[in-house]
């Protein structure tokens, strides 16, 4: 049970901090908007604009690279993955997890230390431009963002563990997918008949993952079977 | 081992790693990590101060400073917040209606959907899943033939991942070192040009054998027409813009209508008629745009830089000539995530226009407008499509009665906002008027307007696009990290010359090396994402691209729509299942395959064109930033 409550904890570490600095993409948006508009309408350029939004644009993606581990949005070659129990998924997960992603990320930890040191004992700024905005706090973000996969890895190491243990995996946080959008568009739909508008909705995540298994394997059928009865029950 | 050998195993390592299914991006970041830790062992210094360290810090830097990556996360929100914003049954149901008198009215209106959410989204599951529920139900229901059905939403859905803006494009730019806009331009044509061919075949299809696609019933074609509307006719005149103009002129006769508990107000008619004019605004403004840019902008630059070059001579520290620098400063390349391709200095000449003018015009002075004028047939060109234009628009105008006027209401309350934000978005990149990022930046911005106009905005939907784009903009960027390492070292040990060497061994012509090339990309996209395809497997090509002369960008763009191929071949193309998971049960996945292939053909019949004729793909690109 205390495993159970770890995984919670990092799974929402990574997944709070990930959102926090998701909406990131906001400043981005605005911040070059305004300079747009400062360049091409009032033709006063701001010299350290595009720096600002390099920043916001390398901050934006390390940090939320634990959120998207947090979510298994990380693209996986998942032809065949994802046609295996889930057993055989967690024991190959686990053993590439302890040959590639911990020593990968650690050393990505441990020498963005060392870059992000050096470059903050010196204070080091932008030296494209005179003047340049300071440098050595975005550097920082590349052992920060290192230790928050690492620990999302750890999480996720267990989670395998857990599933070589129980044949299933453990749940993961909800959180936005893509394949929503269906819901939102046929929700209030004119036009659809409200038969077929339920049914989409309730099986697109079914539909989702059915398809990622492109029909292979007996979950693919299992997931359309599970989809059907709950669209007849309307 | 040799180090060359240590590359190949790599090669074939990492093939093998990704096809267990683990996250992509941690697994180059490993490999990459290990083979390059035995490349770089150097026995005198302790281990932990091995270079591979330095490379790896390096090398994600790099991907946490590149300036064309920087543009995903804005093109990949505003892509999400379209899909939540725009209603996409409405504009099926209007552009089913616009087109009824056409053959196979649904199955065309599915495929212009399609090419207009491809614009808007690169998601090919969600599409095919909605439009699988929006059209093709109805599609059955009218009789038409199954094949014709699921191939036109399968292959309509994929087509997304190909029309500019696009992420592929973009991580493609990243990864070859060329230029966003330049993709883009290129990448316009044969995107639109597939659809076209799509079109065709399907028009063409219905033709020949009418029974596939029977025409529809009449209770599915009558556009539902407003009460108030015949009796305003009746006051005024059949013509709905002639009507409509008397009744802003003198409307004591339509203020008198009611109908249906409406009455007509002077502020109704004003707005009917702005809906009326619509077709006559956008072809101006398109009109306007073209001349524009071709006979008013260069001489406006011509002007403009002339006496700015002048001040930079007297005094550099002069506040125009400050923004000179500055936009240098922006363009200017970054290091790039990979190290052995192309550098990018191509992006630097073509981001825009006008700095490319500045130089030669600090020498040639004042014989310089003389020849930034655009050529003669230009302006026959010009005039005579604008002449054809209006005669339609004339005709149009005149045919316009109540039906025909309510499918231009819908239209242009329902396809028109999406329609112009991703034309303005594109035109402004294309143009070359601000960069990739910047309008990326402005189209983000303009979706979120265009979604709040069209009261579809919510808190929940803009925390659902946010956080989506945080997920896919780490999942793209990461995945750029890893492979940036690995290729790196990939280089580092050899392995790159190696294959190189091996194929040069081959003595390919340059037809041959295209073909096997696109042969051998084909087949990655069976089992691989678009992501891992152009990523990890596109930079062992790049290099090679030089030895046979073939374009960067040509062959690039090829590559985008050999993609199209292969997420389209059976058994293994994903949309085929999302298709089956909402169509009734009595369709089968052998009737959805069937009814793709043919759109497989029409895509491999499309590459051979473009081969052929490559002036398709790069004329615009060259016309816009020179060759």
């Amino acid at each position: 049970m205390r495993v159970q409550r770890f995984l919670l904890v990092v799974d929402s570490i990574s997944t709070w901090c990930g959102k926090a600095f998701s909406w990131l993409i906001i400043l981005l948006t605005v911040g070059v908007c305004v300079e747009v508009f400062k360049r091409y309408i009032l033709n006063a350029p701001t010299a350290w604009s595009f720096d600002a939004d390099y920043m916001t644009y390398g901050v934006l993606f390390m940090m939320c690279g634990a959120y998207t581990l947090a979510q298994d949005g990380h693209v996986r070659g998942d032809f065949l993955y994802s046609s295996m129990r889930p057993r055989t998924q967690a024991a190959l997960d686990l053993v590439l997890y302890l040959i590639f992603f911990l020593p990968g990320i650690t050393a990505l930890s441990y020498a963005g230390w060392d870059f992000a040191h050096a470059s903050w004992v010196i204070r080091e700024h932008v030296n494209d431009t005179a003047d340049g905005p300071p440098l050595y706090h975005f550097k920082a973000i590349i052992p920060i963002a290192g230790t928050f996969v690492l620990l999302q890895g750890l999480a996720e190491i267990i989670r395998c563990v857990i599933c070589l243990k129980t044949g299933e995996w453990p749940e993961r946080l909800k959180d936005a997918e893509e394949i929503d959008v269906v819901e939102e568009q046929l929700a209030h739909s004119e036009y659809v008949d409200e038969e077929s508008r339920q049914r989409a909705i309730e099986q697109a995540h079914s539909i989702d993952e059915a398809a990622r298994q492109r029909g292979l394997g007996d979950r693919a059928e299992a997931a359309t079977a599970r989809g059907e009865p709950k669209g007849d029950r309307k | 081992m040799s180090e060359p050998a240590l590359g190949l195993t790599m090669l074939a390592l990492i093939v093998v790693v990704i096809m267990m299914g683990f996250p992509t991006a941690f697994t180059l970041m490993g490999l990459g990590m290990f083979f390059g830790f035995f490349a770089l062992y150097d026995p005198s210094q302790p281990w932990t101060q091995n270079h591979i360290f330095d490379l790896m810090v390096q090398r994600t830097y790099g991907a946490m400073t590149n300036d064309t990556l920087i543009s995903i996360p804005l093109f990949v929100l505003m892509g999400y917040v379209m899909e939540r914003g725009a209603l996409v049954d409405k504009m099926f149901y209007s552009v089913q209606l616009a087109f009824r008198r056409v053959p196979a009215s649904l199955a065309v209106a599915t495929l212009i959907i399609c090419t207009f959410w491809g614009i808007a989204s690169g998601l090919v599951g969600a599409v095919v899943v909605l439009m699988g529920v929006i059209a093709f139900n109805p599609m059955l229901k009218a009789g038409y033939d199954v094949r014709l059905a699921s191939g036109v939403i399968t292959a309509g859905g994929t087509l997304g991942i190909l029309i500019p803006p696009s992420v592929m494009i973009i991580v493609y730019a990243a990864v070859a070192g060329q230029s966003v806009v330049k993709l883009y331009a290129s990448a316009m044509f044969p995107g639109f040009f597939l659809s076209f061919l799509y079109l065709i075949y399907i028009i063409g299809w219905a033709l020949i054998n009418p029974k596939i696609a029977p025409p529809l019933p009449e209770s599915a074609t009558t556009v539902p027409v407003p009460e108030w509307v015949p009796k305003f006719q009746q006051a005024y005149s059949r013509n709905m813009l002639y009507s409509l103009f008397a009744a802003v002129a003198a409307p004591a006769k339509a203020l008198k209508i009611e109908a249906g508990g409406i009455r007509i107000g002077y502020g109704m008619l004003l707005k009917n008629l702005t809906a009326a004019l619509f077709p006559l605004a956008l072809t101006a403004v398109t009109f306007w745009g073209i001349w524009w840019y071709v006979v008013i902008h260069p001489q406006a630059s011509v002007d403009h830089d002339t006496p700015v070059a002048a001040v930079v001579h007297k005094s550099p520290a002069a506040p125009a000539a400050a923004s000179k620098p500055q936009a240098r400063v922006d363009e200017k390349p970054r290091e790039l995530g990979i190290g052995e391709t192309t550098p990018s200095t191509s992006s630097t000449k073509s981001e825009g226009l006008e700095e490319l003018g500045t130089p030669e015009l600090l020498k040639e002075g004042p014989a310089a407008p003389a020849e930034a004028g655009p050529a003669p047939e230009f302006y026959i060109w010009f005039w005579i499509s604008a002449a054809v234009t209006a005669l339609l628009l004339a005709y149009y105008y005149w045919k316009l009665e109540a039906e025909q006027f309510e499918v231009l209401k819908l239209l242009s309350s329902s396809t028109m906002p999406l329609g112009i934000l991703t034309i303005v978005v594109l035109a402004v990149i294309l143009f070359g008027i601000t960069t990739a990022t910047e309008s990326a930046a402005v189209g983000a911005a303009g979706a979120f307007l265009l979604a709040i106009q069209a009261k579809t905005l919510n808190w929940q939907r803009v925390k659902e696009s946010v956080f989506l784009t945080a997920k896919t903009t780490a999942m793209v960027c990461w995945l750029f990290v890893g492979s940036a390492l690995f290729s790196a070292v990939f280089a580092l040990l050899g392995g790159q010359q190696l294959v190189e060497q091996w194929v040069l061994g081959f003595h390919l012509t340059p037809v041959q090396f295209m073909i096997l090339s696109q042969a051998i990309i084909f087949v990655l996209g069976w089992p691989l994402e678009w992501t891992e395809i152009i990523v990890i497997f596109v930079p062992i090509f790049l290099p090679l691209l030089h030895h046979f002369n073939i374009d960067p960008i040509l062959w690039g763009t090829l590559v985008f729509v050999n993609l199209q191929a292969a997420f389209l071949s059976p058994p293994v193309a994903m949309s085929a299942f999302y298709l089956k998971g909402v169509a009734p049960k009595h369709v089968t996945l052998n009737q959805i395959f069937a009814g793709m292939m043919p759109y497989m053909l029409v895509v491999i019949l499309c590459m051979i064109i473009m081969y052929l004729w490559p002036g398709m793909t790069l004329w615009l690109p060259n016309y816009l930033y020179g060759g």
